[in-house]
């Protein structure tokens, strides 16, 4: 396993999760050549590769993770490191993608490396959920979507909430369940 | 990066406009280079292609 390291061991890989974000931003319909959108960590890019693909749109990827980010611009995804949105102009984006860190973790229990920060969702799994749902409004254009991945896990009524009181009206794309856990994409638009 | 990122990203910490200035350029992308806040006059770095946005407290707590 030596050899992978750097490529399985400190990015995360596209999985079960990756393909139904990936589908509900394309199926979904409302992007097209003239959309800007972006992937909030992207990982290994392939999201944002394929949602670019299929739809047209010029598609971002960004991620705290130096190795990510590399990996996901070698995959011909134009990539930036950031936190968040917090380097976006406001109402730069017609679409935000998101498929966070969202196990919920104990705290006694946490590994300290870069797949750790792609998985962890701090105690309550919602650790950068709640921050995106918080500030993401702020760059999204008037017509604007955020597709945003969330397991049974995390507390799928609890994103719900917190997405409304941002102001979001919530709508259910996809669903799917897995033995352990069901995954959903969310989409939210301005009321 | 492309130059054309310049009309999407602002200072992570002010959202003010950023100066581009370019070290290194290859066909359409910028290489290496660094991005300076046109208010607050923090600096992000351009490297391989990729910018570094992270407010600054995260960039050193991400590098150490």
């Amino acid at each position: 396993m030596a050899e992978r390291r750097g490529l399985d061991v400190d990015v995360y890989q596209p999985a079960e999760d990756s393909g139904l974000l990936a589908r509900a931003a394309t199926e979904d319909g409302r992007l097209g050549p003239d959309d800007v959108a972006l992937e909030v960590g992207t990982g290994s890019g392939w999201v944002a590769a394929t949602v670019a693909e299929e739809t047209g749109a010029r598609t971002l990827g960004s991620d705290v993770n130096p190795h990510a980010a590399e990996q996901a611009r070698e995959r011909g995804v134009e990539a930036l490191r950031a936190d968040l949105v917090s380097p976006v102009r406001d109402g730069a984006l017609d679409a935000v993608l998101f498929n966070p860190p969202y196990l919920p973790t104990d705290p006694e229990n946490e590994w300290s490396d870069w797949m750790e920060r792609a998985l962890s969702g701090g105690e309550s799994g919602r650790a950068l959920i709640d921050p995106f749902l918080d500030s993401v409004g702020r760059v999204l254009a008037p017509d604007g979507a955020v597709y945003l991945l969330v397991s049974s896990l995390t507390g799928f009524d609890e994103v719900v909430a917190r997405a409304a009181e941002n102001g979001f009206a919530v709508e259910t794309v996809v669903q799917e369940s897995y033995p352990f856990e069901t995954l959903s994409v969310l989409r939210l638009t301005s009321e | 990066m492309k130059e054309s990122l310049m009309d999407i990203i602002v200072c992570p910490v002010d959202k003010h406009d950023l100066e581009l200035a370019v070290d290194e350029e290859e066909a359409d992308e910028i290489v290496s280079g660094t991005l300076t806040c046109t208010e607050c006059g923090e600096t992000y770095p351009i490297e391989d292609g990729i910018p570094n946005l992270l407010p600054p407290d995260m960039r050193d707590e991400v590098e150490a």
